[in-house]
Parts: structure tokens; C-alpha cells; sequence
């Protein structure tokens, strides 16, 4: 194995990249597949995810040339020393034959801020040098990855073509609520396509995505807040690239993700979502309906952990929020959804009910208002955090005891109701059309 | 004698006319001078109004806040007071001008301050257009977010921020102002404190039972939910 | 890398696609027989589009093929307007324009404007009598003595530029061969003639048009009689009439002279789109065989700056001789005793042999002599066989020697013709080293590692950027005098080209603090180098190598 420890780097004057890790790069010279970590004090999980990444390279492309790169934000618990010397252990050596070539392994510290956008820049300006024909993203504290993850992330495009791959993964059904209630339906209604998880952070991209990625100017808005991933994925969704999914399981990530903050993660993806949205509107605004993304993998079911809220604190505070913030909710709503609103927030907790259509309308309401700049753009997607509220609250409350399949059945519908109210989310957008 | 007394009014009279003659065509330059100043007072009222409406000024003042602030207090939109006032202080400005024209000495010294006051005029504009803006801004900050923290009692913070920086706003634009410095700032203090105190006083004796209410409301009742295990709805 | 056949792009004429096309020249008589008569012809060459396609080239380059007595390989034309029977009918250039365009190609025909042959029917009529109405389409005088300024070019056969005409009793005038009387342009009704013949062609959906011999057209007393300020002004008419109704046409001249000279042939991009740089290509060979830089730039430092929309054409070898015309005696001796020792292979004021056989079949040579040709500044123009290296035959007599049939496969015509070999309008090469047997498309085609795929290679990396066809360029100054190193620059792109003129290896310090912080991506390989710093840059280059790198950054 070829290990070389990142050493004490001097950046190049507006260069994303360190000298030492060109340097590094040269010797790693052209590659077939590449897989990016990128981290951020993670030195107790990453071992495992670069174990994993490691014997998926030797078990499913023993002929390949690979790399795995490490872009790190920083850290201060020695996150890029136990990326580099972590070993393969002799158990785990039996799941794998020995690998043919020279294993390469680099971890450099990203240039500016220690936010996700820049390590992702960098792996992917990486992948571009290094002309990787196909590049996997892994989180660093996953704790559910196995080798298999990195053969379904980069079989589809080493092999298939295509041109970006997203996850499917298995979750509880009160998981990843902001997903299926907004990112997803809307991703689906603007691009046209049924892609399950537009803001994963697992991913694999082609070569040529890499190369289209790298000439954006997102990189420089995203540079600390934002999610880069969406920008990729809507790009890849609208650009003339194939896309697909692959089934990988159950998604668990270690200790560090347990509470995140609600606020904060609203304002980087919807923020992020609505400005994509705004850049590209030439490509999506005439697309109508769906179809299909082709799905690879082999999914399966398992028991899951609980997700529990506290549904009544949740419509509490959408109660609050809906009295509290009346002035400015007039600015961004329509008349009628406004209405609408402040008429359920008087119901009874156990009739509560935040409906489809008036949620897609609220989320529609909200990115016309966000386009139109009716107030600062941050402010608008903070009033829409109550909202939000009450309609989880109100989701959890009629899908308590729904089947998982149920609950693919309510999300489903809920897809079709932001379909079939396009057209009034283009007035929104622009009304005097 | 009479003769003297004839000549002495044949005098005074010539002096008069003479008064008048050499008095008059100031007179007519001052009366000149206001008009033209009228004049291009109302032209640049107008292109002000046009220019305004072109950069969508008034707009802005809405999004941002600063037209509710002042139509609270009964004043036309900010794009409009920008033009009136700018139409009053050039006419003015014309009119003080006409009146040193006349050349009566003793106004010559408070004409000239009256020009060295004009600039702070607009300074004070302006201080108290980015005051106002920022109080609704700061204030809407404020709102959001202790709403989204669950605070109780976002809506008084959120009034109390506005408050504040209104007020600093217009005591900055007073003393941009030069206009009795000290006692509108004792009178704002004054005010100021006297209606904390009053609040204080009222919520603390009048409405006891009523605050004690809210706040058992607001905190006790949700004590127990704090340590419940709970995920973020993500 | 995708199939370049698949690749097929509808055919759309734009502005200034000359700037970003590699050319291939080739005459139809050599290239491909289809009816089996010995001759190539359109028919042929159709069959063998595919062929070009995939080799890369942009445009194709017909030498004449109108209706001519062939005294002078076809630019002794006797009919501006149509086809000579051995190549075929209008009706198959009809369908081999189409058939080009449909794979992307433009095509690029010869327009001999300077001179007709003495069997074209004006100059039938215009010798018939001294009152002809066309007699003033030509130049006559009484005695030989006018323009006694003028050089002649063909030293080896014409002792005047004038030739007795028996029939009407007086001299005509001619630059080249006596049996191509020049035409008289100082006579309007001449110019609009020319005009309608290069309707006749663009109509039909020809891309531009090389015109032969252009410093001649007219004639002045006292003067070489060589781009005169007349002459520029007929190329004005010709130009102004073109652009009037073929906006994407293009003009290529052929002026022999020195760039200097060369420039006002571009006007102020009124007269012609491109102009060859003859001068270049004798230095190449030259700066190779000395091994050192000295002669290429000292050239392209002297071309001119030219105007925006027109480009340079440059190449290696062509089917006329290696023109030593525009060097110094000095040169020419030192050309004659490396590349022409023997004597068969001069000819004129120049060497007549094709690219193999002149660097001696050094695959290092030829793949960095062709380096040089796609990455310096101009469009490159490719001769045919020279992507396989075929060999010449320096006995056949003029230039016949490097116009021998193409060499397709290993038979006996070298898959050329079905006919027996002794048809054939000329033998095919038959000399060990270069015959069809040794050299062929077929066998080259097989090999991953053959000159063919490399030149396709090549061409494929030259194509990726427009770089090369419109970028300025900076010459570097390395000491080591036997590296050739340059900078191309076009809007935010650059490519750093690094040529090792030496039979040996080398290695040079260039100086590129300019690019201090770009990281150098090799273009054939695309591998990444180490990033350029503050220290001189640090490169090895083996025998005849050359590198092009793109610097990145990011």
C-alpha cells in the first residue's frame, strides 16, 4: 500500500488545491474509480467506512485502478491520520482476494472553509484530474456501509454508462420526513424525474459529470452554508446526463447525527433547493408529470429503530407560529392559504389536519415569494419552519399505524398533488405571466 | 418756515422715493428669485418622483418595512417624503436666497446658517431611513427566531427590538439635527423609562395573577416534555 | 473514446470553419479507382469518405479535376465548368459533395485563375484572329521583350515568358508552362468570367476555393509583374462578389513569397480567408536536421499579425516540390545536402519527395515533424499517404513522383484499382521499404500502434481544443537551444507545447513562473504533472519527443 502522510501544505494563491496533494495525485496518475470522503472530526468512524470502501475495491474491481481520497475540513482528532493507516484486518482479508494492484490512499486538508461544499470540490476537481471514469461520495460516520456500497454506487456508471447514481435506502418510516414531504416531491415536479433522495450524501458520479460540475459557478455561493448536493443532483437531473438509483439499505449514521438542528437544515437545503431551482428555471419550468428513474439493487427490509416526535409539541409550535408570525406569512402566502391555515390551526390536536394540497401550495407559495424576493430571502424560509411543523405533525398523525407500503402510498400521492399543481406554482413564480 | 418745513418733506419724500427706487428692483429679484425657486423646486420634485419609481423605491421601503413604520405615524411613503421634503428645502433654500438679495444686513448671518443646515436635513433623512429599516428588519430577525426556539413571548421581544432601534434611530437624527440635543434625549429617556416602569408596575401588581398564569403556561407546563426523547422532524 | 463514426454531425456551414479544420489534400486521379479503368476518380473517392472521416480531418482538399490536356497535372484547365471524363460526370461530384457533407466534411476545390490551358476555348478563339472579340481575354504583344522584370519560375523547361503564336502571328505571355497562356485581367469581361465560374462551383455547394498562382494575375511594365496592387484589386472583385452570396465561402491562396509579402493577400480581411506560409515548412525540415529551434521561430517571429477572421495554412509536404525558393542560398545548399544528395531528387528550386522518405522513415521524426504541423499557429493541411508513410518515386519524371497511387491493401495496385497494374495512370510505388506490400492502409488500420492510429490520435487531441487553429502564440527561451518550447493561448485556455528537436534525449528548465500556481495535464494521455512553481520547470524529453500540456487550473 502507498501511504503518504499529508504533511504541513502552503495553499497556491486561489488554488482549491494543496501543492503536496497534486504532488500526490501525480503519483496516483490516471484512475478508473475513485472514492471520496470527505471529514470533519470523524476519526471514530472513518476507519470503518475506509475499511469497507477498501475491501469493495479489492472484492468487486480487482482490476481496476482506484483511489481513495480524503478531503478534510480540519479536524483535530486526527481524522486524516486514521484514514491513512487504518489496515485492512486479516479476518476481513478473507472476504476479499488479494488485490492486483498498488492500493492508492491521499488525504489533504481542503482549502477554506471546513464546510462540506469545499471538501466535495475537491474530491471532484480530484476525480477530474486523476480522469476517474466513475467517483463515489461515502459520509465518513455511516455506520450501516459495507463493501456492497461501493459496487452499487459505481457499478451502475463503470459499466452502465450512466452518469449519476443515488442512494435508496431503507429507513424507518418517520425518517427522512423533510425528503419525502418536500425535497423529493419537489425535485420530482420540477425535473420530471422520481428520484428518491435528491440531497443524499452518499453518491457516485461519472467522469463527465465531474468535468461539468467543476465549470459551475455554484461552487462559490456554496462555498459554507449550502448543499452542494442538490445542485448536483438537479444539474445532473436537467443537464443531458443518465441517471439512477441504487438500493443500498438501511442508512445508519453514527453518534454525531442523533439531533440535528431543524432550523439550520431547513435554511441550507430549501434555501439551496429554491436558488437551484431559480438558476435553471429555462430547463424545468416546461417539463410536466414524471417518469421513473431506473432503480438497481436488491432491497430488502429491516427492523429499524423508532423514530418518535412529539406530535403535540410540533403543532403547538406551528399554532404559535401561525398567530406570531401573521404580518409576515401575509407577505409570502396567497390569500386563500392563508386563510386556510390560520382556519386548521384552530383545530383540535386529534383533528388536526395539514392537508396535500394546501401543503404543496404553502411550498409553492413559499418559492414564489422567495423568487420575488418579497422580504429577505433567509426570513422567508424561517417563517416557512412552523408550517413545517404542522405538517409533520399532521403527517405523523394520520400515517401513526400505516405499513411502510402505506406510507409509499401517501408519499406518492402527495408527488402526484405537486405534479397536478404546477401550473399554479409557475404563477406563483412569475404572476404577471 | 413753511418753506423749511416744504423742503424738509420735499426731502424726506425724495429720500423715500429714492428708498423705494433703489428698493424695488430687489425687491423684483427676490420676488424673481422665489419663483425660480419654485420653479425648480417643482421640476426636481418631479424627476425625484420619476427616478424613485424607476429604481422601485418605494417597493423597497414596503419589502423592507419602512413604509408601515411611517404611515404608523401618518406620514406618505418614504419615496414621497423624499420628494417633499426636497421640494420644501430647495424652495426654501430660494426663498432665504431672495431674502438676502434684499441685503438687509442683519439677516445676512442666519441666512448663512440656514445653508450650513440644510445637509444635516438630509443626513437625518437618511439616518432615519436606514434606522426604520433596520428596526423592521432586526425586528422580523428577532420574531422568527425566538418563534422557532419556541419562546414565549416572541412577539414582545420582537417590538421591544423594533422599539429600541427606532428609537436610537430618530435620537441620532435629533442630534444630526443639532435641535436641543440634550433635552430630546432626556425626554426619550424619560418617556422610555417611564413606560418600562409603568409596564413593570402594571404587570407586576395589576396583572399578577394574569402574568402568573402566562408564565406557568409558557414554563411549567413544559417542564416535563423537555427530557422526552425526541428527534428532530427531519 | 466514442466511435468517430458515430459521431456524425449534420453538415452546417458556418463562418469560419476554416480556422478550426485540418485539411487533406488529395487528387482524385490517385486516390481511389472505382470504375476500374485504372484512373481514380469520384466514384472511388466516395467509397473511401469513410475512410477520411475517420481519420479525423475536417476538409478536403481536390487538386483539379476539370477537363484538361494534363500537361501540367490538371491545372491546365480546358473547361472551368466541368468534370474530366476519366474521373467521372458533375452528376458524381453532386453526389460526392453531398455524400462529404453528410460526414462532416467540407470540401475544398482548386481554382487556376492566373492561366488556362492552350486548349480552352477562349484561348482557341482568342488565337482564331488579332480581332477576335475574346483576343483581349489574353496577353498579347508583337515582340518578346515586355515585362522584362518578370522571373521565370520553371527554370528547368521555359526559357521565356513568352511563346510564339504561329496561328495570329504575335506572342502570348505565360508564368508558367508555355501552354498556359495567362489570362488578361485587366479585361472586366475576364473578371466576371472567373466570378461566374466560382458561382458555378459554391452554388452547387462547394466551401472554398484554392486559388492557384495568385501574385500573377496581371501584368505592369517595369515591375516582377508579382503582387502588383492590380492583382489585389481583382482579388477585392472576386472576394466582394462571393461574400455577396456565399457568406461561409472561403478563399485559400497560393502566394510562394515571403509572409510579408503573403499578408496584403488577406486585405483587410476583403481579399482571401487563407494564405499558405510557404516559408515555414522548408525551416521545420531544416530546424530538425540541425537540431535546433533557431530557424522555426526566427520565421514566426517574422510573420505579420493578420487580420481576425483569416488564418494561416500550413503543412509538411504537398503535391507540388518542397519549395526552396523562399530561403537563402546558405539554406537551400545545407536543404540540398541533407534532404536531395541526389540529384533526381531536385526539381525547379526544390526537392521532390514525400515526408517518409525525406526524414528517412524515422517514425520519431515523422510523428514529431507532424506535432510541429498541428500545433503551431495556422491550419494544417495533410497531403494524402503521408498519414500512412508512403514512400515516392523520385524517377517518374516532374513532380509524378509524390502522385503515385494511394497504396490501400498489399495487392498488386495496392488495392487502388481492379485493374492490371500496368493500367494505372502511374505505377504504385515499388521499392522495398514503401511498397503496398510494406505500406497500406489495411495493414496500418490493424495495429493500435501504426502511424495511421497514431496520426488519428493526433488529429483527435488536436480537435479537442480550438486552441490550436485560433490561439495566440509566445515563443519560451530555454537555454538549451535544441528544445522548441511555446505557449498557445485562446480566452482562458492555454497549452504549453514542448518539441525536442535532437536525436537524443534532453532535458530543459523553462521558465513558466508566468503560470505559477497551473497544474500541466499531457494531452494524449491526459495524466496530470507536478504543479508549476516559483523554480524553473524541470522537463526530460526523449529522442525527437514533444509533450503538449494543457495547463489547468483549479
Amino acid at each position: 500500500m502507498n501511504t503518504v502522510s499529508p504533511g504541513e501544505e502552503k495553499p497556491i494563491e486561489g488554488s482549491l488545491l494543496a501543492d503536496e496533494f497534486i504532488r500526490e495525485l501525480v503519483a496516483v496518475g490516471e484512475v478508473d474509480l475513485l472514492v471520496g470522503v470527505p471529514t470533519l472530526n470523524d476519526a471514530k468512524t472513518v476507519g470503518h467506512v475506509v475499511q469497507a470502501a477498501q475491501i469493495g475495491f479489492a472484492k468487486h474491481f480487482p482490476r481496476e485502478r482506484t483511489v481513495l481520497v480524503n478531503a478534510d475540513g480540519g479536524s483535530r482528532d486526527g481524522t486524516p491520520e486514521v484514514f491513512m493507516s487504518v489496515a485492512v484486518d486479516a479476518p476481513h482479508r478473507l472476504l476479499a482476494s488479494q488485490p492486483l494492484r498498488t492500493m492508492h490512499r491521499v488525504s489533504t486538508r481542503h482549502q477554506g472553509s471546513p464546510g462540506a461544499a469545499a471538501a466535495l470540490r475537491t474530491i471532484i476537481a480530484a476525480a477530474d484530474l486523476l480522469r476517474a471514469k466513475a467517483c463515489a461520495i461515502v459520509s465518513p460516520d455511516l455506520a450501516s456501509i459495507n463493501p456492497a456500497w461501493i459496487d452499487n454506487l459505481l457499478r451502475p456508471i463503470h459499466k452502465e454508462g450512466f452518469d449519476l447514481v443515488t442512494p435508496l435506502y431503507y429507513r424507518h418510516k418517520f425518517d427522512g420526513l423533510l425528503v419525502s414531504n418536500f425535497l423529493y416531491p419537489l425535485v420530482r415536479a420540477a425535473c420530471g424525474q422520481r428520484l428518491r433522495e435528491p440531497l443524499a450524501t452518499e453518491f457516485a458520479f461519472s467522469g463527465r459529470l465531474a468535468g461539468h460540475l467543476l465549470e459551475q459557478g455554484f461552487w462559490r455561493e456554496a462555498e459554507d452554508v449550502s448543499s452542494p448536493e442538490i445542485w448536483i443532483t438537479t444539474l445532473a437531473l436537467l443537464g443531458d446526463f443518465r441517471v439512477c438509483q441504487s438500493f443500498l439499505g438501511p442508512k445508519v449514521h453514527g453518534a454525531k447525527d442523533a439531533r440535528q438542528d431543524l432550523v439550520g437544515t431547513l435554511r441550507r437545503a430549501v434555501g439551496t433547493l429554491f436558488r437551484c431551482l431559480e438558476a435553471q428555471e429555462s430547463q424545468w419550468s416546461s417539463k410536466t408529470g414524471s417518469e421513473a428513474v431506473p432503480t438497481f439493487g436488491f432491497p430488502y427490509e429491516v427492523a429499524l429503530e423508532r423514530v418518535r416526535f412529539n406530535r403535540k409539541r410540533l403543532l403547538q409550535m406551528f399554532r404559535t407560529g401561525v398567530t406570531e408570525l401573521g404580518s409576515i406569512l401575509q407577505a409570502i402566502l396567497a390569500e386563500g392559504t392563508l386563510h386556510e391555515i390560520q382556519e386548521i390551526a384552530k383545530l383540535a390536536d386529534d383533528e388536526f389536519l395539514y392537508s396535500d394540497e394546501l401543503w404543496v401550495k404553502t411550498i409553492y407559495d413559499f418559492a414564489g415569494a422567495y423568487h420575488r424576493s418579497v422580504i429577505n430571502r433567509d426570513h422567508i424560509i424561517q417563517s416557512l419552519v412552523p408550517l413545517y411543523r404542522g405538517r409533520i405533525g399532521s403527517f405523523v398523525l394520520q400515517n401513526h399505524n400505516a405499513s411502510s407500503e402505506a406510507i409509499e402510498k401517501a408519499i406518492e400521492g402527495l408527488c402526484e398533488e405537486y405534479e397536478r399543481l404546477k401550473a399554479y406554482w409557475l404563477d406563483r413564480w412569475t404572476p404577471n405571466k | 418756515m413753511a418753506e423749511m418745513i416744504f423742503e424738509r418733506l420735499t426731502h424726506t419724500l425724495e429720500e423715500f422715493v429714492a428708498m423705494v427706487v433703489d428698493f424695488l428692483p430687489r425687491l423684483l429679484a427676490m420676488l424673481i428669485v422665489v419663483i425660480l425657486g419654485w420653479f425648480i423646486a417643482f421640476v426636481t420634485r418631479f424627476v425625484i418622483r420619476r427616478v424613485l419609481a424607476l429604481l422601485k423605491f418605494d417597493a423597497f421601503s414596503e419589502k423592507s418595512g419602512v413604509t408601515q413604520t411611517l404611515t404608523r405615524v401618518g406620514l406618505p411613503p418614504p419615496g414621497e417624503l423624499v420628494a417633499r421634503v426636497v421640494f420644501w428645502v430647495i424652495w426654501a433654500s430660494f426663498m432665504v436666497l431672495g431674502l438676502s438679495v434684499l441685503g438687509i444686513a442683519t439677516l445676512q448671518e442666519e441666512i448663512s446658517r440656514f445653508f450650513q443646515f440644510v445637509p444635516h436635513i438630509f443626513v437625518a433623512l437618511l439616518i432615519l431611513y436606514v434606522g426604520f429599516w433596520a428596526a423592521h428588519f432586526f425586528s422580523r430577525a428577532a420574531l422568527l427566531a425566538a418563534v422557532n426556539a419556541n419562546f414565549p413571548l416572541a412577539r414582545l421581544l420582537a417590538t421591544f427590538v423594533q422599539l429600541g432601534i427606532a428609537v436610537l434611530a430618530v435620537t441620532m437624527a435629533f442630534d444630526q439635527l443639532g435641535l436641543a440635543k440634550t433635552a430630546v434625549l432626556i425626554a426619550f429617556s424619560i418617556t422610555f423609562g417611564a413606560v418600562m416602569l409603568g409596564l413593570a408596575i402594571a404587570f407586576g401588581i395589576g396583572g399578577r395573577f394574569v402574568a402568573r398564569r402566562v408564565l406557568e403556561k409558557q414554563l411549567i407546563e413544559r417542564e416535563p416534555e423537555k427530557d422526552e426523547k425526541e428527534a428532530s422532524p427531519l | 473514446m466514442p466511435d468517430a463514426g458515430k459521431s456524425e454531425k449534420p453538415y452546417a456551414p458556418r463562418p469560419l470553419w476554416y480556422k478550426d479544420a485540418i485539411i487533406y489534400e488529395l487528387h482524385v486521379r490517385a486516390f481511389c479507382d472505382g470504375t476500374g479503368d485504372g484512373i481514380g476518380d469520384f466514384r472511388g473517392l466516395i467509397h473511401k469518405l469513410d475512410y477520411i472521416q475517420d481519420l479525423g480531418v475536417t476538409a478536403i482538399w481536390l487538386l483539379p479535376f476539370y477537363p484538361s490536356p494534363l500537361k501540367d497535372d490538371g491545372y491546365d484547365i480546358a473547361d472551368y465548368t466541368s468534370i474530366h471524363p476519366s474521373y467521372g460526370t458533375l452528376e458524381d461530384f453532386r453526389t460526392f459533395l453531398e455524400e462529404a457533407h453528410r460526414r462532416g466534411l467540407h470540401v475544398i476545390t482548386e481554382l487556376v485563375l492566373n492561366h488556362t490551358s492552350d486548349q480552352h476555348p477562349w484561348f482557341q478563339e482568342a488565337r482564331s484572329s488579332r480581332n477576335n472579340p475574346r483576343r483581349d481575354w489574353y496577353v498579347w504583344n508583337d515582340t518578346d521583350d515586355r515585362y522584362r522584370g518578370a522571373r521565370i519560375i520553371f527554370v528547368d523547361t521555359e526559357k521565356s515568358n513568352w511563346t510564339w503564336d504561329p496561328l495570329s502571328k504575335s506572342y502570348y505571355w505565360h508564368r508558367f508552362f508555355s501552354h498556359q497562356p495567362d489570362l488578361n485581367f485587366d479585361n472586366p469581361q475576364v473578371r466576371e468570367a472567373i466570378s461566374d465560374v466560382i458561382k458555378f462551383w459554391m452554388e452547387m455547394g462547394v466551401d472554398g476555393m484554392r486559388l492557384d498562382a495568385v501574385p500573377y494575375l496581371v501584368e505592369r511594365e517595369g515591375t516582377s509583374c508579382e503582387n502588383l496592387p492590380e492583382t489585389h484589386e481583382v482579388l477585392k472583385f472576386l472576394r466582394r462578389k462571393l461574400d455577396e452570396q456565399f457568406p461561409a465561402g472561403m478563399f485559400l491562396a497560393e502566394a510562394n513569397q515571403w509572409p510579408a509579402d503573403v499578408r496584403p493577400y488577406f486585405g483587410d480581411g476583403d481579399e482571401c480567408h487563407m494564405a499558405f506560409h510557404f516559408p515555414l515548412m522548408p525551416r521545420i525540415f531544416m530546424a530538425i536536421r540541425l537540431e535546433d529551434r533557431k530557424p522555426i521561430v526566427e520565421i514566426l517571429q517574422q510573420t505579420p499579425e493578420i487580420p481576425e477572421t483569416c488564418q494561416w495554412a500550413i503543412f509538411l509536404r504537398n503535391h507540388d516540390e518542397l519549395t526552396l525558393e523562399m530561403v537563402s542560398d546558405e539554406e537551400r545548399d545545407y536543404m540540398y545536402d541533407e534532404y536531395a544528395k541526389d540529384r533526381a531528387m531536385r526539381i525547379n528550386v526544390g526537392i521532390r519527395r514525400r515526408l517518409a522518405p525525406m526524414l528517412e522513415n524515422d517514425r520519431r521524426k515523422i510523428e514529431l515533424m507532424n506535432g510541429l504541423l498541428m500545433s503551431l499557429p495556422g491550419t494544417p493541411a495533410i497531403y494524402y499517404g503521408d498519414e500512412i508513410g508512403m514512400g515516392d518515386n523520385i524517377y517518374l519524371g516532374d513532380r509524378n513522383g509524390v502522385r503515385t497511387p494511394m497504396q490501400w491493401s498489399g495487392g498488386w495496385t495496392g488495392g487502388f484499382s481492379l485493374a492490371d497494374p500496368e493500367r494505372l495512370y502511374s505505377p504504385v510505388v515499388s521499392n522495398v521499404q514503401y511498397c503496398p506490400q510494406a505500406v497500406n492502409v489495411q495493414s496500418a488500420s490493424r495495429s493500435p500502434h501504426s502511424l495511421l492510429s497514431w496520426m488519428k490520435l493526433l488529429i483527435r487531441v488536436r480537435k479537442s481544443t480550438r486552441v490550436f487553429g485560433r490561439g495566440s502564440i509566445e515563443f519560451l527561451s530555454p537555454a538549451n537551444h535544441r528544445v522548441l518550447a511555446f505557449v498557445r493561448r485562446l480566452g482562458n485556455e492555454t497549452i504549453l507545447v514542448v518539441n525536442n528537436l535532437s536525436s537524443s534525449a534532453q532535458a530543459v528548465e523553462l521558465d513558466l513562473r508566468n503560470f505559477k500556481g497551473a497544474i500541466p495535464v499531457e494531452m494524449s494521455g491526459g495524466n496530470i504533472f507536478p504543479r508549476i512553481g516559483e523554480l524553473p520547470y524541470l522537463l526530460t524529453l526523449g529522442a525527437y519527443q514533444f509533450f503538449w500540456f494543457k495547463l489547468r487550473r483549479i
